[in-house]
């Protein structure tokens, strides 16, 4: 009797603890989608994934298609956005190139996702390793981000995996940093104490109980992460080290531009204005994460 | 006080002008040039050296052919003239050359030019010169007066004196004492119009009038790169500004007065603006493509042959070259001295997509990536490269962009392995003549990595023969060879724009910006 009161009580416990997470994530998307900014941020960011997704089928022209006869033409019906100097059509290289920036972004991120986290883990919850970790991070981050990235990809060579490495390399040691400092507090909170008392193994702690709360201060890390790396592929592109011509990302079509700012200022406004979007995006939707995650910002709004 | 005086004399002398024109004495001498001022002109490099003789770079010349002179260089139409020689007596059996100085001739540092100072830059050149190889025939370099040295040949060779009067890297004359030195540690000490006065990497060298410049009055006036040369301005200043949009802008402000190089389209927008004057240099360069013959799949001829009939030259030109081109097959100018005719022109600017295919097939391509080595540093190079990689997979060919930048482009085509394609500009080869443009094509480190030994024994012939008949006849059994093994394409002709505000006068484009026998127009 006693036995079977306590696993339907166990049973009933259960459903609970999932009811208020479940409420809790709609709690949380509620307010996310509540926020102005976020609103705006998505907004922005859905188009510009919509553009990267369907680029085949929304693009007028295929991206590669030199023509001769129509070189540096201006805006005009045919072409929306111009040609360039190979008689290129613009709107549909800008809408192939934000397929390869995007690609590039979200490769970043889920490689410094991993290996942030990875290490960041590791840094924090094995303290012997802490030291060890976070002086081989720090040495990284001495270097300015930008600069490092556009070394390694130089050392590397000019393509879009040694591109997606380089930025790898220069945005980890921020994740983890971000990931080992939440890790340090959540593994001193009584509940961990608890699940270590009761004999839960290492891998159910960390991804149980401490990554599972450290997750929001990386989510909105990431978000940054994103947007940072679209813009350091720009960069990349612009000086030659990003992925190899003829393949359109927004950098190197500005890049190509830069010659003509006078003669055919289009060619560089154009994949201009959809990286300040497609950052501008990602940065008001991290604001906005950040603002719902972070309980003191959300308090304060609650309480005015 | 010498300087003074001659400064006052050129003054004198302008008054005079002026005073004739305002007299209405004289009516087409009117256009009176008038000396000083400060003449800047915009390159987009620096130079790698100001010592001529060990650097084969455009940067560098354009600035040191003002500075220093030759004994030999070539005339407006190529052909070789005396310079600081007074001229040349080849003996009967063509293997001595018999050279008198021109006398009175004064260096830069005050000094006469003599024997030994010709002498020693010689022998100067033969240790440390660029482009030693054009001395390689001679034995022996003697004086043989006080102004005469005679060279002595181990062979007739009948090209001798056109391959030694190139300026590539010129043979110029500098003093004994500096011949002496090493390269790079000499002072820039010369005979020309200019002298040099400070070089700031990365922002300008500055060159002087040279007061005591002794012009060469055999001739009525400027031709190629001798004739009768007058410095007009006080001072050139050659700024170095790399970002072709910078220097437009200073051009258009007038902050500078002559740009070397600018782009096609921002020329086409100058055109109209009265205060600039555009200039079309035309032809320039040929623009190639060369293939790496040790690997493949371009070892195979029957692929290349796929390549070259696959091209739409029309359409690599017109988007490397901004429309500044010409398309033309043959391996010399049109109408050139060697020009050979219609040979091979049945193999050029076809764009026959089913022709390449087949003969793809035939050469059994089975899609191994070609991959194209080129560069960013020159923009036609980089983009003849995607227009050309296009192409080719529009018949089928897996063609690949390696661009780097442009030393390393350098360094990766002098391997065996590594790239397949090649995209190269060949500027000053083609204005040298067939066997300065055929050695690149031969001997040890032909472009192509492999030698082909039927054009091998064709270059040996063409320097061998001695009349310009028979080398005309030789060079069209090479243009022909060419077009039979495909090692290299021609793409077509360019030409390169500059420009100069409208108030410099006199400026002819040249293979480098003269500027002596320029002036600034006072209003």
């Amino acid at each position: 009797m006693a036995v079977e009161a306590n696993a339907d009580n166990a049973a009933i416990l259960r459903q609970e603890i999932a009811r208020a997470r479940r409420r809790g994530w709609m709690l949380f998307g509620r307010r996310l989608a509540r926020h102005r900014s976020f609103q705006v941020g998505f907004a922005l960011f859905f188009v510009i994934v919509l553009l990267a997704v369907f680029a085949d089928l929304i693009a007028p022209y295929d991206p590669n298609k030199n023509d001769y006869r129509s070189l540096l033409a201006p805006p005009s019906m045919a072409h929306w956005f111009g040609t360039d100097g190979f008689g290129r059509d613009i709107m549909s290289r800008v809408i192939h190139g934000t397929r390869v920036s995007l690609g590039i972004g979200i490769s970043v991120v889920v490689m410094t996702g991993i290996l942030g986290v990875f290490l960041g883990m590791l840094a924090g919850y094995v303290r012997w390793l802490d030291n060890v970790l976070m002086r081989i991070m720090d040495g990284l981050m001495a270097f300015p981000g930008v600069l490092l990235a556009i070394a390694l990809a130089a050392a590397l060579g000019p393509s879009t995996m040694n591109a997606v490495i380089a930025l790898t390399i220069t945005f980890t040691p921020r994740t983890a940093r971000v990931v080992r400092s939440s890790v340090l507090v959540i593994r001193e909170l009584p509940y961990v104490e608890a699940a270590m008392a009761v004999g839960a193994g290492h891998a159910r702690i960390i991804f149980r109980y401490i990554l599972a709360n450290a997750l929001s201060p990386l989510i909105v890390q990431l978000t940054f992460v994103f947007a940072v790396s679209i813009l350091a592929e720009a960069i990349l592109s612009f000086l030659g080290v990003g992925p190899p011509p003829p393949a359109p990302s927004l950098g190197n079509i500005i890049a190509e531009g830069r010659n003509y700012l006078q003669d055919a200022s289009w060619i560089a406004f154009f994949p201009g204005i959809a990286i300040a979007a497609a950052v501008l995006g990602l940065n008001l939707m991290g604001d906005g994460l950040r603002d719902v995650t972070d309980p003191r910002l959300a308090a304060e709004r609650g309480a005015g | 006080m010498a300087k003074t005086g001659r400064l006052g004399r050129a003054r004198h002398m302008c008054l005079a002008a002026a005073a004739a024109a305002f007299l209405g004495l004289s009516s087409a001498t009117a256009l009176a040039q008038t000396a000083g001022g400060d003449l800047v002109v915009v390159q987009s490099s620096n130079p790698p050296s100001l010592d001529a003789m060990v650097t084969s770079s455009q940067a560098s010349r354009n600035i040191t052919m003002n500075i220093y002179e030759p004994l030999f260089g070539f005339s407006e139409k190529i052909q070789p003239i005396p310079i600081l020689a007074e001229s040349v007596e080849i003996s009967a059996d063509g293997k001595s050359y018999r050279i008198p100085l021109r006398q009175g001739v004064k260096f830069h540092n005050g000094k006469e030019m003599t024997a030994e100072d010709v002498k020693a830059s010689l022998d100067r050149y033969v240790k440390h010169g660029a482009t030693q190889s054009m001395l390689k025939p001679v034995e022996k370099i003697e004086i043989t007066g006080p102004n005469e040295v005679t060279l002595t040949l181990k062979e007739a060779t009948p090209t001798f004196l056109e391959a030694f009067a190139s300026p590539r890297a010129p043979a110029v004359i500098i003093p004994a004492e500096e011949a002496s030195k090493g390269p790079n540690e000499i002072e820039f000490i010369g005979t020309g119009p200019y002298k040099f006065v400070e070089y700031v990497p990365d922002s300008h060298v500055k060159l002087a009038r040279f007061e005591d410049y002794s012009a060469n009055e055999a001739f009525e006036g400027i031709d190629g790169f001798g004739g009768k040369k007058t410095a007009y301005l006080d001072t050139v200043t050659f700024r170095v500004i790399p970002e072709p949009g910078a220097a437009v802008a200073a051009l258009e402000t007038g902050e500078v007065q002559l740009l070397e190089q600018l782009p096609v389209p921002t020329a086409r927008r100058l055109a109209s603006n009265e205060n600039i004057e555009i200039y079309e240099n035309m032809p320039w360069a040929f623009l190639t493509f060369i293939f790496n013959m040790k690997e493949a799949p371009g070892d195979n001829p029957k692929f290349r042959e796929a390549v070259q009939v696959a091209l739409n030259n029309e359409e690599v030109m017109a988007i490397a070259t901004e429309g500044l081109f010409q398309l033309y097959h043959g391996w010399m100018y049109e109408g050139s001295t060697y020009d050979a005719g219609d040979v091979g022109k049945e193999y050029y600017n076809l764009a026959d997509a089913d022709r390449a295919k087949a003969l793809l097939k035939e050469a059994g391509y089975n899609n191994e990536p070609f991959s194209i080595l080129t560069d960013s540093t020159i923009p036609e190079h980089g983009k003849a490269a995607v227009v050309i990689g296009e192409q080719l997979k529009a018949v089928g060919i897996n063609a690949v962009i390696n661009q780097v930048d442009w030393p390393t482009a350098l360094n990766i085509r002098l391997q065996d392995q590594g790239w397949n394609g090649w995209t190269l500009m060949m500027g000053i080869e083609p204005y040298l003549g067939p066997a300065a443009l055929i050695s690149t094509l031969t001997g040890e480190a032909p472009h192509f990595r492999a030698n082909d030994e039927q054009l091998d024994a064709l270059y040996k012939e063409l320097i061998a023969t001695d009349s310009v008949e028979g080398r005309k006849a030789v060079f069209a059994e090479i243009q022909k060879r060419l077009y039979a093994f495909f090692g290299v394409i021609k793409v077509g002709e360019t030409g390169l724009m500059q420009a100069a505000r409208a108030d410099v006068k006199g400026f002819k484009p040249f293979r480098f910006p003269r500027v002596y026998d320029v002036w600034i127009e006072k209003e």
